[in-house]
């Protein structure tokens, strides 16, 4: 890495374009948005700027922190699904034959092409009580029972309207960004790394969690922001696939802006998360600097 | 088909005119300026809420060229205006949100001079508690929320709004709609108040109400109940009529009926957006909906309850006796339409439907 | 090649493609993703109106989706927005991606922040920020016609994908060996080519992934097109949610079939071009 002072030029380059266009269409924009969010509700569109805490004190009130800390877990738990399901996925593309590469990466990508809305759709159809995953495990099960002198018929099984589904319809709606991520990373691995690992000795699990995991972490770190801010904020998956409690901190935001029509509190919230995630970039850097490794 | 295509395709005027906007960027182009309105209209509807060849109709009657948009639902149209019109003419909505619209400034007042077609309004919706005197909107179709229900399974009708709020019989199998407004005002009125109460004691107890039933719900649905009471997801489904309806033609096993409690009679209405660069031609456009023929083809083909008088004239009893479409006098004696309450009993409502969500 | 797939000999070390429980969990990954799809496509051909319950088969749906010309605007202004956003985005992106791989310099911190700002807000928080912007500096009233009308949606559009691009480009160029460079330099290259021959060919595949996610992101946006959308710019995801209440009707699937169709058709030709040029330089 070499100071901006060393070729400015180069420097200039190619902040420029990046930095005019988040000025000014999202800085811009979003800063008049921050100062709703210190403004009062006076009438059904007026909003006074008072510098009022109190939309970012009804925040912390115990129903908004239990809907936080539950998008906070379900989003967790549905990163770390992606992961686990992306990284082999980005394996095989890398390791996979350079013609096979595209097709590969295009396969990955192609379902999430189909419109959010249709494929939540489709997926519910699959999934239902009715749906084709219980037909086919009914038809199992019954042969198998019948076997058996057919004591326990099927009985569906409730997959749909609980946390499980929501979490399961953020890893449909996030796969990719983990998965692109980690492609992009795992490409450049260099393989004599690991084969080295492995003559000196190491198993293929040590080899995983001391060579390849920290080599690829950069693609790691990157995926798991690009999937766990924003399911944070989701907001149509919990709508149609979580059952009578599946309310998420999205809903809550979509909410004030639409039918409640407070604006205020919806950018206290929003720039609640803004916050949060600035935090954790800050602990991130901070972790960075101490350790002086690797940098992202 | 159809070639009719309802898009301006670029013509070298705009695109200079286009390019000049982008090249200047940070200024105001002057827009109302044309002496004579131009042959256009921007028309800002749900999707498939207008009759097939309304629009077609309306420009060889009038050579005016209609551009349609679309939304999806009341919360987002009027997020849409909040900021100023951005050039829609004619929009679509409901009830409870007119008196909002024109609390904010944005709806204009309509020339009733200009809408002749106003007499072939069925005398019922003549005035609406919403819009007194008609200053602002014209009816357009309406109905009413009730249960959607699956005969083979369930005991009976299940015609009181129990089975939705207090009632284990169908445990696990009752889906409720997923707005604040319409389940909690449900609610109410199955505990024999108004849906449109703001007083807290009342809806304290609908809030309880609800979360005490939670355990027995499946989910609320937004807007897609009657795709779960088809696919046998549930037994039960609160949802507005025209929904239910659709599914009923496929399945004859499915069936509609409103409770005995009275229920929620909606009512979508089209006005005229503040600001709108057309005023002109939206007022034309709304008499021509208003008119029998034009009104009997929107019915005809989106299959709910028009408002037109004169167009039911023109249909026939398979429409005009449909009682899930029409539902039977002694039940709309008892229901209500949904009215604005107000910024903070509007609050009232979402922060209990928030409460509730979360239970 | 492809032999590699097939072939008979014993199982390397590194050939985790091989391995069986590797490839089960792949078929089970696969098969989640595409179950729905494939219900989708059978639902295109589908006699009911409804996406629910099969009654029989059809080719209609095809014939009345591209008998409808709301549904064909809807999917060109879907694909003109998808196209320019990406192409912009990526090059943005790719940018910014390199300077912040590349520089040291003072407040980078902050300024990292400030880049993944977009990745971080509420769609609905910055669809309504945006939409209040435009119709101040006048966008979005301004009657321009089409295909101008569909500018802000693309501004829109750049804004919340380019950062993306710049996460995953920059993670990729961390492993960049800079003594390629400095090699490169040293055999007489000036910074451009060394820029063109040595930096862009490592970040290809970071560019290949960040444009996918950029497409990805843009053709499947519905908040934010609907708030930066003036009149006359309806898109294939607003069409698509404006038809909730009404029920979603199965020419949507049809669509969306022939959307997937266009795709692969279009990659194998694209691979069938490209192939005779790689075996040339192989």
């Amino acid at each position: 890495m070499e100071s901006w002072r060393d070729n400015r030029f180069v420097f200039w380059l190619l902040s420029l374009p990046g930095t005019f266009w988040i000025s000014l269409f999202f800085i811009v924009p979003l800063s008049v948005l921050w100062i709703y969010s210190f403004g009062e509700k006076t009438g059904i569109t007026d909003v006074a700027i008072t510098w009022t805490g109190q939309n970012y004190g009804r925040v912390i009130e115990p129903v908004y922190l239990q809907i936080m800390w539950k998008s906070l877990w379900v989003s967790a738990v549905s990163t770390l699904i992606c992961l686990l399901l992306a990284y082999p996925i980005a394996f095989a593309i890398c390791f996979a034959p350079d013609r096979w590469k595209p097709i590969l990466l295009l396969i990955t990508i192609l379902p999430f092409w189909i419109n959010l809305l249709i494929r939540t759709y489709a997926l519910l159809a699959v999934f239902r009580t009715n749906g084709y995953v219980n037909k086919a495990i009914g038809w199992l099960w019954n042969g198998i029972d019948w076997l058996f002198g057919g004591q326990h018929p099927f009985q569906p099984l409730e997959l749909l309207y609980n946390n499980g589904s929501v979490i399961a319809g953020l890893v449909y709606v996030y796969l990719p960004f983990m998965v692109l991520p980690l492609y992009a990373t795992v490409e450049r691995l260099d393989k004599s790394y690991l084969e080295a690992s492995l003559d000196l000795g190491a198993s293929q699990l040590r080899t995983l969690l001391s060579v390849t995991v920290p080599l690829t972490m950069p693609g790691i770190v990157s995926g798991v922001i690009l999937v766990f801010i924003p399911s944070l904020g989701a907001f149509l998956t919990p709508a149609l696939l979580g059952g009578a409690n599946a309310i998420m901190i999205g809903n809550v935001i979509e909410t004030q802006f639409k039918s409640a029509n407070d604006w205020p509190f919806g950018a206290a919230l929003s720039f609640v998360l803004i916050y949060a995630t600035f935090g954790i970039l800050a602990l991130r850097w901070a972790i960075t600097a101490r350790s002086k490794g690797v940098e992202f | 088909m159809s070639t009719y295509r309802p898009k301006f395709r670029p013509s070298r005027r705009a695109l200079l005119q286009g390019t000049g906007a982008f090249a200047v960027g940070l200024t105001f182009l002057p827009r109302f300026s044309l002496a004579e309105e131009e042959k256009k209209l921007n028309f800002y509807n749900w999707d498939t809420y207008i009759g097939e060849r309304t629009l077609e109709d309306f420009q060889k009657a009038t050579g005016i060229e209609t551009k349609l948009d679309l939304y999806a639902d009341n919360a987002e149209l009027f997020a849409k205006l909040k900021s100023g019109n951005p050039g829609y003419d004619v929009i679509v909505p409901s009830d409870s949100w007119i008196e909002r619209l024109v609390g904010a400034n944005m709806l204009m007042p309509l020339d009733q001079a200009k809408i002749p077609n106003m007499a072939n309004i069925d005398p019922r919706f003549a005035d609406a508690v919403f819009d007194k005197g008609r200053k602002y909107t014209i009816p357009y179709m309406w109905g009413t929320l009730g249960i959607g229900y699956n005969k083979k399974v369930t005991n009976g009708v299940p015609d009181s709004w129990k089975v939705c709020y207090d009632s284990d019989q169908y445990k696990g199998r009752v889906s409720l709609l997923g707005d604040a407004r319409t389940v909690i005002g449900l609610a109410l009125k199955y505990l024999g108040k108004s849906l449109n109460s703001t007083d807290p004691k009342d809806l304290k107890q609908a809030e309880d109400l609800i979360i005490a039933n939670k355990k027995n719900l499946k989910v609320f649905a937004p807007d897609n109940g009657q795709d779960l009471l088809a696919s046998g997801e549930v037994d039960i489904a609160q949802e507005w009529n025209g929904d239910i309806l659709q599914v009923m033609g496929e399945n004859a096993d499915l069936d509609y009926v409103v409770p005995t409690e009275g229920t929620q009679v909606w009512q979508d209405t089209m006005a005229i957006a503040a600001g709108a660069p057309h005023p002109d031609n939206a007022h034309k456009f709304l008499n021509f909906i208003l008119d029998a023929q034009a009104g009997a083809d929107i019915a005809k083909f989106i299959n709910y309850a028009t408002a037109n008088l004169a167009a039911r004239k023109l249909l026939d009893d398979s429409y005009n006796k449909n009682t899930s479409i029409f539902p039977p006098e002694e039940i709309l004696v008892k229901s209500e339409a949904q009215i604005y309450l107000g910024e903070d009993g509007q609050k009232l409502f979402e922060d209990s439907w928030t409460r509730i969500q979360a239970a | 090649m492809a032999a590699v797939l097939w072939n008979r000999t014993p199982q390397g070390p590194l050939e985790y493609s091989r391995r069986l429980w590797l490839k089960l969990l792949l078929f089970a990954t696969f098969f989640f993703l595409y179950s729905p799809i494939a219900v989708l496509i059978a639902f295109s051909f589908n006699t009911s109106k409804r996406n629910i319950t099969w009654q029989g088969f059809t080719l209609n749906n095809y014939v009345v989706a591209w008998n409808n010309p709301d549904l064909l605007d809807a999917f060109t202004n879907s694909l003109i927005i998808a196209f320019c956003s990406t192409l912009v985005s990526t090059l943005i992106g790719g940018m910014v991606g390199l300077q912040l791989w590349r520089f040291r310099f003072p407040g980078k911190t902050a300024y990292e922040a400030f880049m993944a700002l977009p990745i971080v807000i509420p769609e609905i928080s910055m669809g309504v920020a945006l939409m209040a912007f435009f119709i101040r500096i006048g966008w979005l009233t301004s009657d321009v016609g089409w295909p101008l009308n569909l500018g802000p949606i693309i501004v829109a559009h750049i804004a919340f994908s380019f950062p993306f691009v710049s996460i995953v480009v920059r993670s990729r160029m961390v492993g960049f060996n800079v003594q390629l460079e400095e090699a490169s330099r040293d055999l007489g290259a000036n910074q451009w080519q060394t820029f063109r021959y040595v930096l862009v060919p490592f970040m290809k595949p970071g560019l290949v992934a960040g444009a996918l996610l950029a497409f990805t992101l843009s053709l499947d946006d519905f908040v934010i097109t609907y708030f930066t959308s003036g009149p006359g710019s309806v898109t294939f995801p607003v069409k698509v949610y404006s038809l909730v209440r009404r029920g979603v009707t199965p020419d949507i699937n049809a669509a969306s079939t022939v959307l997937i169709a266009i795709t692969v058709i279009a990659t194998v030709l694209a691979m069938k071009l490209q192939a005779p040029t790689k075996a040339a330089k192989g």
